[in-house]
């Protein structure tokens, strides 16, 4: 029997119909599936190809010798546990650390956090790190709750559609086709990005600013929008506090001035500012864009700011949409997979965490864990001596990579669980081969809170096992918990650690997932968050002082280099640069860079440049093209041949310690 | 041979031909409606599944290196929008593509024709749900009342059912123009000289357009593929001509920018074909724009004024 599945690529989640094992493969959009309505963009079509490719890892590999043999399970899991356990031994449970996934189920990351905690350590993060944690710090700030507040289907509602920092069509297609179908029937669009992207094309006003000058366009926009008296003033009083603190920093950005620093005409930044506070409701879209700086947590409060002041919250068709760039990195981070928080967001520091002592019954680690970059810094440093990584491909997703590969080559035990031989997996002491999303039972949380079922239609290849299966086994032979039945025993548990998820059951989040809080004073889930008041009470307003990006240019490196993704490629392309169709549509790495950079530096279309920054060096080809204006160059970072994060520092936001990918200085060179 | 069945009678030409083929239908996955295998036929629900059944005589993805012991399989419940698809490939493919042909020539579609239009259907433009060419065709016209439409090479297997009467026949017959008089008019006839290189449809489209490839995907009559080599495997996948890489070569692409591809898409489906072949490389069926993500209308193709541009 066909299956209902979910479309393991961006974090919209679309719900897919997969056939049964004997059939032949094809993944079709389920038709009624409120996120997708049985669409689906090129890479759900043809992208799940990976799954049967005779490359997935088979067997637990042993490293002897410099080269990997099979062993067996028991051996496999006897060693993890072992060699763990020494180590803690020896050094302690700070020298371990774990790196979760999202691409993993909520029931894998939750087990993840879970055997970091108690085996001592809250060293344990994962790649929301590197996309979302601004997010998730920024928005519990100034709401209460790091998610997005309204509903895929709520933009039915959407008067404005205020894009900043998302790629919409290629990074969340059909999010992104849902925003072109409602601007076709007269909706407002404005676009901040400094590409043109696709959406920029339709877009009513499009702001082309200058990389890691979101602040103060933000502050720009609320000064229209204050001294034109075009903010919300019940929605302030009744809802917010801190405005007159908000009033008195922004009051400094007149567009005038900020034009300097952006690049943008106040006059387009004047009627943005109109269209958005008074065509309402309106809703905000963003992803890396506004997070991939060092003021990432800063960008997201000050779009916080920008809803709050407008009242463009809480109510149907308005909100803020943190984009999510993994199928899981909503429940991911839900489940605690993050060095700061425990599950449901419950702060390390904070007392609440006896909660989860009494639930584990364990004792919990009492110093601050360690971030993904820095897990990997003091691995170099020595300090950490083992790391457990799931699902993830640093070699080629971290920033500074040169670093990272330093401190991999430094630890003592190095295990990896994936479903290839990643870049990563062939450094480690250890690769345990995993099932895919295809092969496995579980729950997805998409980019609107939406929880949703998988379940194993295809046998794994070989020996791999399901994520959960290895972890359990793993924990329970540390004598961390005794073993779970399965899936759904580990969903009941996360029930009880998380309340917003307290009411979904494995029956009645199918075949339609729900949206947290599902809990008992919401038993159908919630649509739309914060309709009568905030987690925290009052929003708050918080202002924000705009300061440089970490990198500018100077007479040598003169042009700002931004990373992000194509539409054909997913992150380090493990999986979809096995797909024929994708793979051919976007072959290889190259760097977009303007007609007139280009023509300067004697630039032609196809001609391989050396890309150069204060960090490394890369060999690439150039694409000429108007997409970026002049000054800025983009590269994607999927691209083992030409791996773009040599190129990127390990410059990191002071709350999130998320590294800015998204402002480089670099100069290109013929 | 044209018959007249009842609906235990019609169960009982599943199992027969059950006997010698294995048996597929449309069933209902949790709302949506899918092609399995089935070995009962009140597990079959008759309604148009949400894919076409292409996948049954061109993989989604198939080693082209050997040619596969062949296997017969009986298919219950395609509509006839999607039925029509292989009638109209055939013209290009069939006795070409042994991969193709093969399969052709061991799965017997039992078609079944709409009594009522659908909501986006647009068949009457391409004659409408009773089909000319069929191997079984099956009109449900009244409560438990089956007029079946035999090509002689299955007669075999409706011994003993009788025949269908004039005055059945006729009944079908003016249900099909009710139906084609009820649907809403798209006038294809002719597109062929209206249709218009330059139109501004094309840009149109591609400003909106995000190449999800579900046009091509979805389409019972779009048989293009790609082929690549993966290990000892030649494998041939289902294409799409909205992509960059399908027309690129080591010279350039001819079609590099997107508003040249969506009207190559439509060229191919109402000029070249009908040109080449006779007919449009298009039933009607409406897949393309349902399920379109920035609901592109092939209706619009059709119905718009190329003249006034």
């Amino acid at each position: 029997m066909a299956q209902i599945s979910v479309c393991p690529y961006c974090g919209t989640g679309c719900q897919i119909v997969v056939p049964e094992k004997n059939e032949p493969f094809f993944v079709s959009g389920y038709n009624a599936s409120p996120v997708n309505n049985g669409k689906l963009c090129i890479k759900g079509y043809t992208g799940l190809s990976y799954s049967f490719s005779k490359d997935r890892l088979r067997y637990p590999l042993l490293k002897n010798n410099e080269e990997f043999v099979r062993i067996s399970w028991d051996d496999a899991i006897e060693i993890v546990a072992d060699r763990l356990l020494k180590i803690r031994e020896k050094y302690g449970p700070d020298a371990v650390a774990f790196q979760s996934s999202a691409k993993c189920t909520n029931e894998e990351n939750y087990l993840m956090q879970k055997m970091a905690r108690v085996f001592g350590t809250n060293n344990i993060d994962h790649c929301a790190r590197s996309c979302h944690s601004p997010t998730a710090l920024g928005l519990i700030n100034t709401l209460g709750t790091g998610a997005a507040t309204g509903s895929i289907r709520s933009l039915e509602g959407t008067h404005t559609f205020f894009i900043i920092g998302s790629n919409t069509t290629e990074q969340h297609p059909i999010i992104g086709s849902k925003i072109i179908s409602e601007v076709r029937k007269g909706k407002k669009l404005i676009v901040a990005d400094p590409r043109k992207i696709k959406l920029a094309e339709m877009a009513d006003i499009h702001m082309q600013f200058r990389p890691g000058t979101d602040v103060a366009l933000l502050n720009s926009l609320m000064y229209v929008i204050i001294t034109e008296k075009l903010y919300d003033q019940e929605f302030i009083d009744n809802r917010t506090e801190g405005f007159e603190e908000l009033r008195e920093e922004v009051m400094k950005y007149d567009p005038l001035i900020t034009s300097e620093i952006t690049g943008i005409e106040p006059d387009l930044v004047y009627e943005a500012a109109r269209i958005y506070a008074t065509n309402r409701p309106s809703a905000i879209f963003y992803a890396m864009g506004i997070t991939q700086h060092i003021h990432g947590t800063e960008n997201v409060m000050n779009v916080s700011n920008l809803a709050l002041i407008t009242g463009n919250l809480g109510r149907y068709g308005s909100g803020i949409f943190p984009l999510r760039g993994q199928n899981n990195v909503q429940g991911s981070s839900d489940m605690g997979a993050l060095s700061e928080f425990y599950p449901g967001y419950v702060r390390w520091d904070s007392d609440r965490i006896q909660k989860f002592s009494k639930l584990w019954n364990s004792s919990l680690p009492t110093k601050r864990g360690l971030t993904l970059s820095e897990m990997f810094d003091k691995a170099a440093d020595g300090e950490i001596k083992a790391i457990y990584l799931m699902g993830e491909n640093p070699l080629i997703t971290e920033a500074n990579i040169a670093r990272v590969e330093e401190g991999i080559d430094n630890l003592e035990f190095f295990v990896v669980q994936d479903i290839f031989m990643t870049l990563t997996a062939a450094k480690a002491d250890l690769v345990l081969p995993a099932a895919s999303s295809l092969e496995k039972e579980g729950t997805f949380t998409n980019t609107e809170r939406r929880i949703q079922r998988i379940f194993p239609v295809y046998d794994p290849p070989g020996e791999a096992k399901p994520d959960w299966w290895i972890l359990n086994k793993v924990g329970s032979k540390m004598n961390l918990w005794k073993e779970y039945e399965g899936p759904e025993e580990i969903f009941n548990e996360i029930r009880e650690a998380i309340y917003n998820y307290s009411g979904a059951t494995y029956e009645n989040i199918y075949p339609i997932g729900k949206q947290w809080p599902i809990n008992k004073e919401n038993p159908e889930g919630t649509e739309i968050l914060h309709t009568k008041s905030f987690p925290l009470g009052r929003g708050k307003l918080i202002p924000i002082k705009f300061n440089p990006p970490s990198e500018s240019v100077d007479g040598e490196y003169n042009l700002i280099m931004t990373t992000g993704r194509n539409y054909f490629h997913w992150h380090s392309g493990t999986m979809t640069r096995l797909s024929q169709i994708l793979e051919r549509e976007a072959p290889e790495p190259y760097v977009e860079i303007s007609n007139e950079d280009a023509r300067e530096r004697n630039i032609r279309n196809g001609q391989v440049v050396h890309v150069v920054s204060r960090h490394g060096e890369i060999m690439i080809k150039a694409r000429v093209t108007n997409l970026v204006p002049k000054g800025v160059v983009f590269i994607p970072f999927h691209y083992k041949e030409s791996r773009v994060n040599l190129l990127v520092g390990e410059n990191l936001d002071p709350i999130s310690r998320i590294p800015e990918f998204k402002v480089v200085a670099v100069k290109v060179i013929p | 041979m044209i018959y007249s069945l009842n609906g235990h009678e019609i169960a009982e030409l599943f199992e027969r031909i059950k006997k010698d083929f294995e048996t597929y239908g449309t069933i209902d996955v949790q709302g949506d409606v899918i092609f399995s295998k089935i070995e009962k036929y009140h597990e079959l629900k008759i309604a148009r599944s949400d894919k076409p059944p292409k996948e049954f005589l061109i993989g989604r993805n198939e080693n082209v290196l050997t040619l596969p012991e062949p296997s017969k399989k009986a298919v219950f419940g395609v509509m006839s929008c999607d039925l029509k698809g292989f009638y109209i490939m055939d013209r290009q493919i069939y006795g070409k593509d042994p991969f193709y042909t093969i399969k052709r020539e061991n799965t017997i579609f039992v078609n079944y024709v709409c009594t009522e239009p659908c909501k986006t259907g647009f068949c009457s433009a391409f004659g409408g749900p009773l089909m000319d060419d069929y191997q079984i065709q099956v009109v449900n016209y009244e409560k438990d009342k089956y007029v079946v439409y035999v090509n002689d090479k299955y007669d075999s297997y409706f011994k003993g059912f009788k025949q269908a009467s004039n005055d059945e026949i006729s009944k079908v017959e003016n249900l099909m123009k009710r139906f084609n008089e009820k649907q809403e008019k798209h006038n294809v006839e002719g597109i062929e000289n209206r249709i218009k290189w330059n139109s501004k449809l094309w840009d149109k489209y591609a400003k909106i357009c995000i190449q999800c490839g579900a046009c091509n995907y979805s389409c019972p009559t779009c048989y293009c593929f790609d082929l690549n080599d993966v290990g000892d495997e030649r494998i041939r996948e289902w294409d799409s001509c909205i992509l960059a890489g399908f027309t690129r070569t080591s010279a350039g692409n001819p079609r590099e920018n997107l508003s040249s591809r969506l009207r190559q898409r439509f060229y191919h489906k109402f000029v070249y074909y009908k040109k080449s072949r006779g007919v449009y490389l298009c039933t009607g069926c409406n897949r393309c724009t349902d399920d379109c993500p920035v609901d592109i209308e092939i209706k619009e193709v059709i119905d718009h004024d190329y003249d006034s541009e």
